[in-house]
């Protein structure tokens, strides 16, 4: 290799680190943070291929939303209950000049965020009743709006603070402490109880009204069919009564004697002893031969 | 990545330097090209970016061809692929003991605990935010799904919950956290939100499906009267119809019998007329040829004294007819 081939292989190679230390992409996904001998001197924000003097540095910073869940924490409503809320925080870097003075990495960040959101939750819901979190009644909840607050008053501190933008502060989970649960389980026994108490009692009374309808309509019933029975049975007495009348009126002496006679089949039995005058009619003709006809 | 971004374009500039190796620099050249092209499947859409800044923010099925690594790079996305994810609690885990109450656990409007699962499933609606703007999706998503899931049951009595909400619930979760993701521009769409189990936390699950029994009991204490009612009723119209036929039968029997007796009578009533006297000796002694034999008799005459203690000594009853 000559002098002059070594020189160009330099002059190369030279040029090739100036081209290295000159251009830089960045994605979408990023921010770049230009640093001049470690002060920050400009922040890029769009995605691409970029320029800078090759003595400046670069540092990144992913610019993607990210969801920091805090852990759970018990917090006190205006009326003095207490709850354990789970939150979310949809947040992002989003001036990273501020960011890397004021927090630096994303884990201080988040604590940094835990304190704001748990200092803004514990005065917000100071300000709440439990009703307006947790009511079957939709009307009386007002979460969304202490929420929305909520958000806008974290973004504008974090921002200012931390470089930090706050999209959304969401609650996530409303739990009870665990040391009401046994008393919540008791409470919940004792509805389910009620309620069971209840659909029984109401499945009695609707068959109480069921039996009792089906008695009345029974009794009804045959009372009716009695009423008509007995109509009927009348009307028969009495067409038979007026035929009698008709067919005996036209004789009654008759009707008499054979009517009496026939009793007499009837009352007088075996078990009856008759003392009869010999002077009677039937014995007449045995005392008195021929002249007892008379 | 900025150092590998700028070793590609050392080596193409090799070739023209290295004059005994110019065939092979060329073909390297070709082929360094050629790796630009890309096929992109019917199930995918894809993303390409130009020194990192997005230049085709949805690239359709097909053959494509984009400038070669480093300066731009292609993102592939099975887009119409659902994602699932998982909110609450593994029911299963619940029978072995509780592994993570709380995970599941959410509070309803009348301040019940129910354990709820609840299976989210979404596609990729818009692939260049899918891929650029949230560090995790699927957190993003489940974390929506979650809050205004939790929000929701938070509205609504645990009655409802559990029987006729549940589609009204899934509805508005899909529709709410839909909103959110779209606030957050993640690229996502959701497709379903499925409630798959809720229950009661095993310490009042007894008393949960006592109330289910109850209602079962209401129901049969109802069909049981129904059952009385449907078997008493019938009986009675039978009842009635059985006494109203007896009430005519009866009448029927009275006048037939009436009319028989009359017809009888007015036959031996005409025969009386024609001869009075003989008629009714006749029928006098007829009947007692019929009454006496059957009877004790004792027989006095008019003018003895009678002596009443013979009757004493018989077992007899009843008074002789004058």
């Amino acid at each position: 290799m000559t002098q002059q081939q070594k020189i160009l292989a330099a002059a190369i190679a030279g040029g090739l680190l100036l081209v290295y230390l000159t251009f830089y992409t960045t994605r979408e996904t990023e921010f770049a943070l230009i640093t001049q001998f470690g002060r920050p001197v400009r922040t890029v924000v769009n995605a691409g291929l970029h320029v800078k003097w090759p003595y400046q540095s670069i540092l990144r910073f992913d610019r993607r939303l990210r969801v920091y869940n805090p852990r759970p924490s018990e917090f006190l409503t205006r009326d003095k209950k207490n709850l354990v809320i789970e939150n979310y925080v949809v947040w992002r870097i989003d001036k990273p000049e501020l960011f890397v003075q004021s927090v630096g990495d994303t884990d201080s960040a988040e604590m940094r965020l835990h304190d704001i959101i748990w200092s803004g939750l514990s005065a917000a819901l100071g300000t709440l009743d439990l009703e307006s979190l947790v009511s079957a009644s939709a009307d009386k909840v007002q979460a969304a709006a202490m929420l929305d607050m909520l958000t806008t008053h974290t973004d504008l501190t974090a921002l200012a603070q931390y470089g930090i933008s706050v999209v959304d502060v969401r609650i996530k989970r409303l739990n009870l402490p665990e040391q009401n649960k046994q008393s919540v389980f008791a409470r919940m026994r004792a509805e389910r109880g009620r309620i069971a108490m209840q659909y029984r009692a109401e499945g009695e009374e609707q068959a109480l009204v069921i039996r009792a309808t089906a008695d009345r309509e029974k009794e009804a019933i045959l009372s009716a069919a009695y009423k008509d029975a007995e109509t009927i049975r009348g009307e028969g007495d009495a067409q038979a009564t007026r035929i009698y009348g008709e067919a005996y009126s036209k004789n009654p002496h008759f009707y008499k004697l054979v009517r009496t006679l026939e009793s007499y089949k009837k009352v007088l039995d075996d078990k009856t002893t008759i003392i009869l005058n010999s002077d009677s009619a039937l014995l007449k003709v045995l005392t008195q031969g021929e002249a007892g006809v008379k | 990545m900025s150092s590998l971004l700028l070793a590609a374009p050392e080596k193409v500039k090799e070739a023209p330097r290295l004059s005994r190796g110019r065939r092979w620099a060329l073909g390297f050249l070709g082929a360094w090209l050629l790796s630009g092209l890309f096929l992109v499947a019917p199930e995918q859409q894809a993303v390409v970016t130009t020194w990192g800044a997005v230049t085709s923010p949805r690239v359709l099925p097909g053959l494509h061809y984009a400038l070669p690594w480093p300066i731009q790079q292609v993102y592939k996305l099975k887009v119409r692929q659902l994602r699932r994810t998982v909110i609450g609690g593994d029911v299963a885990d619940i029978p072995l003991g509780r592994l993570q109450p709380a995970a599941s656990e959410f509070l309803s409007g009348d301040q019940n605990l129910l354990n709820v699962r609840v299976v989210a499933q979404y596609s990729v609606s818009e692939p260049r935010d899918y891929l650029f703007q949230a560090v995790d999706v699927d957190r993003v998503v489940s974390a929506a799904v979650e809050s205004e899931l939790a929000r929701r049951l938070a509205h609504t009595a645990v009655d409802s919950i559990m029987t006729t909400e549940k589609v009204a619930i899934q509805n508005d979760v899909l529709l709410a956290a839909q909103k959110s993701l779209e606030d957050y521009r993640v690229g996502v769409a959701l497709s379903s939100i499925n409630i798959e189990n809720v229950a009661p936390p095993p310490d009042a699950a007894d008393a949960f499906r006592d109330v289910a029994g109850a209602r079962a009991d209401a129901i049969r204490f109802v069909n049981e009267a129904q059952g009385y009612a449907n078997d008493l009723l019938p009986r009675a119209h039978g009842e009635a119809e059985q006494m109203e036929q007896a009430a005519h039968a009866y009448k029927e029997g009275k006048v037939n019998r009436a009319m028989g007796d009359a017809a009888r009578f007015d036959a031996v009533a005409a025969e009386y007329a024609k001869a009075p006297e003989v008629t009714s000796t006749r029928v006098y002694v007829e009947a007692m040829e019929k009454i006496l034999p059957q009877m004790r008799k004792l027989i006095v005459d008019s003018n003895s004294n009678l002596d009443l203690s013979i009757i004493g000594k018989e077992d007899s009853s009843g008074t002789p007819p004058k």
